[in-house]
């Protein structure tokens, strides 16, 4: 039974019989996994608010050959983001951030980029209060370390290049359309030369594009683009886009 | 073959599905009511029926009760001016077992989760402020669970009502009574440091 020592973001947690949790992880080691807590839900737990949605932890598991679920062994907490439920929007931009994880990662596989951009991007809600830019970032990385980055450039389906003319999209798109190409008048338009805009706040670290002093105008729109196409390639529903949409 | 007869596999499939119960439960209590005498499973079924029928969400506080409006909120003893509110109706029952708190009670039934698309609207928050608009509310005790949810609720709850002019105080968070500080985690201890009081 090899003990595996690990630093991990706490994605989630799922009740487990009487005062057990499933804790679905991602770590920077081995990629996203699932853990059983014992007792974490009692009120004297040795796990205490460690094991918080959120937490930036060092964990130590037990790992049994042919069991899916790895066993917790003692849990020590790196950075909380507790305090962020001060704001109800970035709780939300969080949980959003913490689904799309969930989602989109495959299990057991090793990503240390994601688990750095996830990092980085918890880090930019809670200093600034922020939630576009954050996740227009964390939206734009993932798709592009996911190799789902469509050109932004170019029109989708024809593959002509966009240049002055605005872009449009739906549900169930994987890029932008030219106006030729545009499925239904309901679409919604990208104004033209503003992912590139974005994107190129997106080139370096999220802490130099919130350290500018303004939000380009339009950053909302390109998170919503953002977050369908992720949509798209999850092929379902985000639970926490419509909250998103509601509060933000 | 199948491994149990009809009713038998549909009586633990139906077990199954209650909180805490796996495979292995169910069908130990699927044969225990299987050999128990016949009027002990028509009580269970009874109870589980009446309970169904009779028990509803109290109009005032959403509390379960037989009657609308529920004992706490028709008890002349309790403080009509204080209202506690709680996340579901067995934090009422942890509450109650302290036996310092005669203030009213109003049950959420849950907390905001966006993870599981639970926001401001899926709360029954509507009748909350329908209680508070009356003025003879002086305070709200937030007494939901101290993880990110119940904070989040907290402080959606102190931003919502504080302009309707009563004090909203959130319950004591920290160590717990009868551990030791050397395992308390910093989020823990932070909280427990925030809460201090004069002694």
């Amino acid at each position: 039974m090899p003990l595996r020592e690990t630093e991990a973001i706490v994605l989630r947690s799922y009740r487990l019989g009487e005062a057990d949790k499933i804790v679905s992880l991602l770590t920077r080691q081995s990629g996203r996994l699932r853990a059983v807590a014992a007792g974490a839900r009692r009120p004297k737990s040795r796990y205490g608010g460690t094991l918080e949605p959120l937490s930036y932890v060092r964990l130590w598991l037990f790992e049994r050959e042919n069991r899916e679920l790895l066993r917790m062994n003692s849990a020590e907490l790196l950075e909380s983001f507790f305090d962020m439920q001060k704001d109800y929007r970035v709780q939300v931009a969080a949980q959003y951030v913490a689904e799309v994880s969930e989602r989109f990662l495959p299990e057991r596989e090793v990503n240390e980029r994601a688990f750095r951009l996830l990092l980085a991007v918890l880090r930019g809600l809670k200093r600034s209060g922020e939630v576009n830019r954050p996740l227009a970032y964390f939206n734009y990385w993932l798709l592009r370390l996911g190799g789902f980055l469509p050109d932004l450039a170019s029109c989708a389906a024809c593959g002509r290049a966009l240049g002055n003319e605005p872009g449009y999209y739906g549900a169930g798109s994987e890029g932008l359309s030219c106006a030729a190409c545009r499925r239904s008048p309901a679409d919604q338009t990208v104004a033209p030369g503003l992912l590139a805009v974005i994107a190129s706040g997106c080139q370096g670290t999220l802490d130099r594009w919130l350290a500018a002093e303004k939000a380009p105008a339009g950053v909302r729109e390109t998170r919503r683009f953002f977050e369908e196409l992720i949509e798209s390639h999850l092929e379902r529903k985000l639970v926490t886009r419509q909250l998103l949409a509601e509060e933000v | 073959m199948k491994d149990f007869a009809e009713p038998l596999a549909r009586l633990i499939d139906a077990l199954k599905r209650l909180p805490g119960i796996g495979q292995k439960s169910a069908q130990r209590i699927a044969f225990h009511l299987e050999r128990a005498p016949r009027e002990d499973a028509e009580r269970l079924a009874a109870a589980i029926l009446d309970a169904k029928d009779k028990i509803r969400l109290c109009s005032l506080c959403n509390n379960l009760t037989e009657q609308d409006p529920c004992e706490y909120c028709t008890d002349p003893r309790r403080d009509p001016e204080v209202i506690c509110v709680v996340e579901t109706p067995y934090n009422v029952l942890a509450i109650e077992k302290t036996r310092e708190y005669h203030g009213l009670y109003h049950v959420l039934h849950g907390a905001l989760s966006p993870l599981q698309g639970i926001g401001p609207d899926q709360l029954k928050l509507k009748n909350l402020v329908e209680r508070l608009k009356g003025g003879k509310v002086k305070e709200l005790i937030v007494a939901t669970n101290p993880n990110v949810e119940g904070e989040a609720t907290a402080i959606y709850l102190s931003t919502l009502l504080k302009p309707l002019g009563l004090k909203v105080t959130r319950i004591g968070m920290g160590v717990p009574v009868g551990s030791e500080l050397e395992f308390a985690d910093e989020v823990t201890m932070l909280k427990a440091l925030e809460g201090r009081r004069e002694i």
